[in-house]
């Protein structure tokens, strides 16, 4: 059983809208779930990123994931929607409160120095319109290198018939380039009836351009070595990382032997 | 031997309140799905439909259904399906979606892997039981799942029943 994960969930002020999203993606299977907090930045006013709600405080516990015994694990997740270079800045300490980080780009430049530049570990492909720019397989393949992953949402092809020719267009656009390698396919997802199980997503991929195996790792693998990607992104090197001190380690003179003794969750 | 193949799609029908459900007919999700169909893939989407595609099975209660398509083009009529966001049945409009869960060559593989699916879901709700009362009801049930001796309908019957209580209670 592969692990599935849906990693563009929108995030709503209203709590109980939230709540019975995460329990329609944990009754549909999907063992991961991000977050998703939008950030578009106008020149007009100065705007401040979102910070990040605790799970804690939205749902407690957690729901149990359909066909496995642990609960669903929820993480947080940042999209800027950039139109000028100005707009993402690489040192900003709020991103640090966020596990994934999204970028948007708008132009062709901006779209080639995400792909080579920027500490970003997913590119958000539009589907509101007609893409300006094309593909071009320099900077695609250097994202690919780098690790960076293509991301198409598929909830706007489900609401409205137009958003539905943009999003596949878009889509057949960036499989001729990147030959179905690093896409991740995920919903935009408002409400708890935007979601689809992750066999029906597998299928979509079908009318995307990718092949069966593509659209299958596009739900599984590709989003666990992107969910991996933004761990190794906080490290040095991937080498240390900074873990919060627990103070709830079992008491050491209990029965069970060190192996099987329960551990608390090291990266929260 | 030449044998006509199908292939058997057994979906679930997800809603936001249970109620809705029992509005549900076999006709309303089969016309749903031509027109989801014929939307997305136009007038041939529309002609594969007419060629083997019929609703075999539908639990309003648990909202199981079971689809048919032939074997050469169920891939491309299974891809409409994701598209469906709400099922009318008598002038009343349901909002849902479908969820696939098991595609299979045959009525049986399917009501094999429901009857474990169902299993699962009773012990799903084993924690989220109320009072003991429920708890040894659920109990009784999921040590009563086997396929041989029961006929399909009257097994899933019940534990639907249990399914609607804990529902309710919840």
């Amino acid at each position: 059983m592969s692990v599935f994960m849906d990693l563009n969930v929108n995030y709503t002020a209203d709590t109980s809208r939230l709540q019975s999203l995460i329990e329609t993606a944990a009754h549909l299977g999907f063992s991961t779930v991000a977050i998703n907090y939008v950030f578009e930045p106008t020149v007009k006013k100065k705007q401040e990123i979102p910070a990040p709600t605790a799970i804690s405080k939205v749902m407690d516990p957690l729901p149990i994931v359909q066909g496995r015994s642990r609960p669903i694990r929820v993480l947080n997740r940042l999209t800027i929607v950039m139109s000028d270079a100005s707009h993402f800045r690489p040192t900003a300490v709020e991103y640090r409160c966020f596990d994934l980080l999204a970028v948007q780009p708008t132009t062709e430049k901006l779209f080639h120095a995400a792909c080579m530049i920027y500490d970003v570990d997913i590119i958000c492909i539009s589907v509101t319109e007609k893409l300006p720019f094309f593909f071009k397989r320099a900077p695609v393949n250097g994202a690919i290198e780098r690790g960076l992953v293509f991301e198409v949402s598929y909830s706007a092809a489900i609401r409205d018939s137009t958003r539905r020719r943009y999003t596949i267009a878009n889509a057949v656009c960036l499989m001729e380039t990147c030959k179905g390698k690093s896409v991740i396919l995920s919903s935009a997802a408002e409400k708890p009836l935007d979601l689809r199980g992750p066999y029906d997503i597998t299928n979509l991929g079908l009318l995307f351009g990718l092949s069966d195996g593509e659209a299958k790792e596009a739900v599984s693998s590709t989003c666990r070595s992107v969910v991996l990607h933004a761990e190794t992104r906080k490290t040095a090197s991937g080498i240390i990382y900074t873990v919060k001190s627990c103070t709830d380690w079992p008491p050491a003179d209990c029965e069970a032997p060190a192996a099987k003794r329960a551990r608390p969750q090291l990266t929260q | 031997m030449v044998r006509v193949k199908s292939r058997y799609l057994l979906c679930e029908v997800n809603v936001s309140d249970r109620s809705r459900l029992l509005l549900l007919d076999d006709r309303a999700v089969a016309a749903t799905v031509k027109a989801a169909v014929a939307r997305i893939h136009g007038d041939y989407g529309a002609a594969l439909c007419s060629i083997r595609f019929s609703v075999k099975y539908l639990n309003a209660h648990t909202g199981i259904v079971f689809l048919r398509f032939p074997k050469n083009c169920y891939r491309l009529l299974w891809s409409a399906l994701p598209f469906i966001t709400c099922i009318e049945t008598r002038g009343q409009k349901i909002s849902c979606f479908l969820n696939c869960l098991h595609v299979g060559g045959t009525m049986r593989t399917c009501q094999k892997f429901l009857i474990r699916y169902n299993t699962q879901q009773l012990h799903r709700m084993l924690p989220k039981c109320k009072n003991e009362e429920e708890k040894q009801q659920v109990q009784k049930e999921i040590l009563n799942c086997s396929l041989t001796g029961r006929n399909k309908e009257a097994f899933e019957d019940e534990s639907e029943s249990e399914e609607d209580e804990e529902e309710e209670e919840e």
